[in-house]
């Protein structure tokens, strides 16, 4: 999962632009518009059951599912973030996109998702509620649609202060714009047309970005000359090398050490986002047949190892090949660093680079590629968040009766409150800025317990209702608990919590992560053997040991999914030991 | 194999008559028909913008990448009588 960077380059308040569109710039953004349109209003004939609203059917296949699993996830910020990410903190900042995603994308595939698709729910507070009752499943959904659509304001306010800095438009323009365009679709087309214009996003975020590595590994001369002027430019080989800094806090500049990454990371922080956000998992709940389900997130894995191409390689490059006019290296600074010998922040790599091998044309694609992305991502929010709403907050609590036509209308009317709601947390945070690290705090607040509770839920039959409800509040509540603890508690406190008085704040939110899931297990433990366990026939279909997983229909090995994630990980454990 | 094929074609829902990657095909197609003309003037008649290698004329190669990609996702799953939903 990769979510921390967001706020650092939502942050990039400057007042200067780096560049402007020509006229064939201009013409590739509209065409961009042009289909995004005509795709919402094409769509809109075939969608008229709720099934088909929020669910897309169910007719999506592998590939589609698996390319807008992976694609709802690729957002500009995370481009933008993670490569100032690589810049700063060197390959590092790779771990996020393959420990930090590829075992849970797999575990999903392969362990989780035959519950979640046979149980037929249509989202993840609705497994919950199947499987630990209407409590477990409020707490889950009002949290989910909360985070979602404050989530998706702070997005838009910081994708338009980047095509401010950029290309020095208009902040409330481009949120707009954006906003009315993303409702327009989603509100047409539900689910189905998001997924659609993920999969082009991915598309166009290749086409866009990928000429950036490929000119920049041409320019420094290959992998290994790059490696060299680095080492030359920092002064250490510590920025190529992914594992062998971190046997100590101090050794590498993220502040973090193995154990962070393996387990916080790697296990609790990178499985609770890629196995229970409802946004990335309701994608591979639109795919239509149970070998399909498994095979989008193998399909999406793969997919996923390769993104460090076009994200970290360019911070890398940087690193190498950006130059000051008097020939020397061009040292990028943090965001409150920025002045008149370093002009340019760590965040603004991306761009950076773009501008530096792209001239019209070209320039007008990598930009279309992250008003895709953010258009994208803004959609996955609202798409994910009118699910929840109508499902299991509307659907569940307020009126449980309607007919399937009311529902759809809901979830058409939700798209567009919540696109409203996201507007004026906008405003908001453009307002007030700090709103949004509180946002992204309360954010990782959530996941990690939550996966919890789903894991216990789906392979741990003794779990009770009671286990589950006062697993995933406790947990989280010790997550806030820790959070504020290392907020306002001092170097001492977050000593305590990550484990060193080295650690650094990505550090805290890792082994923060860590222990809300050990307490959300351990009182879902203890409280499952104290109160009374749920007969096995009310399990059925949602618990390992209590279901017989239907036949996925693979008749040979290339058809199995297991096969492929073999390969993908085995392909994962090379790329690592060639990075090491 | 050609289950295979014919279920990567399905698109966009019931009843429809263009797939998801029909879409994929013509907006890169419309892209590369940008890009290929723009980039061929621009290295022909000396207009490279002042980038980076631009002596490598990446406008040009990029767009007609593009345009071989779009073109042939176009075609492949461009929309055929009496097959909704299949092409």
């Amino acid at each position: 999962m990769n979510q921390s960077p967001i706020g650092a380059v939502a942050a990039l308040l400057l007042t200067r632009q780096l560049t402007t569109l020509s006229p064939i710039d201009i013409l590739i953004l509209v065409l961009y518009f042009v289909v995004v349109i005509f795709i919402g209003f094409y769509v809109k004939g075939s969608v008229n059951t709720s099934e088909e609203f929020f669910l897309a059917g169910r007719e999506m296949t592998a590939w589609i599912a698996g390319l807008s699993f992976v694609s709802a996830n690729l957002g500009s910020l995370e481009l933008m973030g993670w490569a100032g990410a690589a810049y700063q903190y060197g390959i590092l900042a790779t771990h996020w996109y393959w420990i930090g995603a590829i075992p849970a994308m797999l575990f999903l595939g392969i362990v989780m998702m035959p519950f979640y698709y046979i149980s037929k729910t249509h989202s993840v507070p609705g497994y919950l509620q199947l499987r630990f009752g209407e409590g477990a499943r409020g707490l889950s959904a009002v949290s989910f649609g909360l985070m979602t659509i404050l989530m998706s304001g702070v997005n838009m306010y910081a994708m338009a202060l980047v095509m401010k800095v950029i290309l020095g438009w208009n902040i409330s323009f481009s949120i707009w714009v954006g906003a009315i365009t993303v409702a327009i679709y989603v509100m047409l087309g539900g689910l189905r047309s998001a997924i659609i214009n993920e999969v082009l996003q991915f598309v166009l975020i290749w086409a866009g970005a990928a000429l950036i590595p490929i000119l920049g590994l041409v320019e420094a001369g290959g992998w290994t000359n790059l490696k060299a002027q680095i080492a030359k430019n920092v002064g250490s080989t510590d920025y190529t090398h992914m594992w062998t800094t971190l046997g100590h806090f101090k050794d590498n500049p993220m502040g973090v050490h193995w154990t962070g990454i393996v387990f916080g990371l790697g296990f609790v922080v990178s499985f609770g986002y890629w196995t229970t956000d409802f946004l990335v998992v309701q994608r591979v709940l639109s795919a239509n047949n149970l070998r399909a389900a498994k095979m989008a997130p193998v399909i999406g894995a793969a997919f996923k190892m390769a993104v460090p191409f076009i994200v970290i390689v360019p911070g890398l490059l940087a690193l190498a090949v950006l130059k000051n006019p008097d020939g020397s290296v061009l040292h990028l600074v943090g965001e409150n660093m920025v002045n008149a010998q370093h002009p340019y922040s760590y965040n603004e790599v991306l761009p950076l680079m773009l501008i530096r091998y792209c001239g019209p044309g070209l320039l007008g694609l990598g930009i279309t590629a992250l008003v895709a992305g953010f258009m994208s991502g803004m959609a996955g929010n609202v798409s994910a968040f009118s699910t929840v709403w109508t499902y299991d907050i509307y659907g569940a609590f307020f009126n449980k009766k309607a007919s399937d036509k009311h529902y759809v209308a809901m979830g058409r009317w939700s798209t567009v409150i919540g696109m409203l709601v996201s507007i004026a947390t906008a405003y908001l945070v453009a307002n007030a800025a700090s709103i949004m690290d509180y946002v992204q705090a309360l954010f990782s607040f959530f996941i990690a317990p939550l996966f919890g509770t789903v894991v216990l839920g789906m392979l741990w039959k003794r779990a009770t209702k009671a286990g589950g409800f006062w697993g995933l509040l406790l947990g989280t509540a010790s997550s806030i608990g820790m959070w504020i603890y290392t907020t306002y508690g001092g170097a001492a406190a977050l000593a305590r919590i990550a484990l060193s008085s080295d650690a650094r704040p990505m550090a805290e939110t890792l082994y923060r992560a860590l222990w809300s899931w050990i307490i959300c297990v351990g009182v879902t433990v203890v409280v499952s053997f104290m109160t009374k366990p749920t007969p096995e026939a009310e399990l059925a279909g949602l618990v390992y040991g209590a279901t017989i997983i239907p036949d996925d229909g693979a008749t040979s090995l290339f058809q199995k999914p297991i096969f492929w994630a073999i390969i993908v990980i085995i392909v994962f454990f090379i790329l690592n030991i060639v990075f090491f | 194999m050609r289950v295979e094929v014919l279920e990567m074609a399905e698109g966009t829902g019931r009843g429809e008559a263009l797939s998801i990657w029909f879409f994929v095909g013509v907006l890169t197609l419309l892209y590369g028909v940008v890009l290929l003309p723009y980039g061929a003037w621009a290295w022909f008649t000396h207009h490279e913008a002042p980038t980076v290698l631009n002596n490598l004329h990446p406008t040009f190669w990029w767009g007609l990448l593009l345009t071989v990609f779009g073109g042939f996702y176009t075609l492949r799953f461009r929309p055929r009588k009496g097959s909704s939903n299949k092409a």
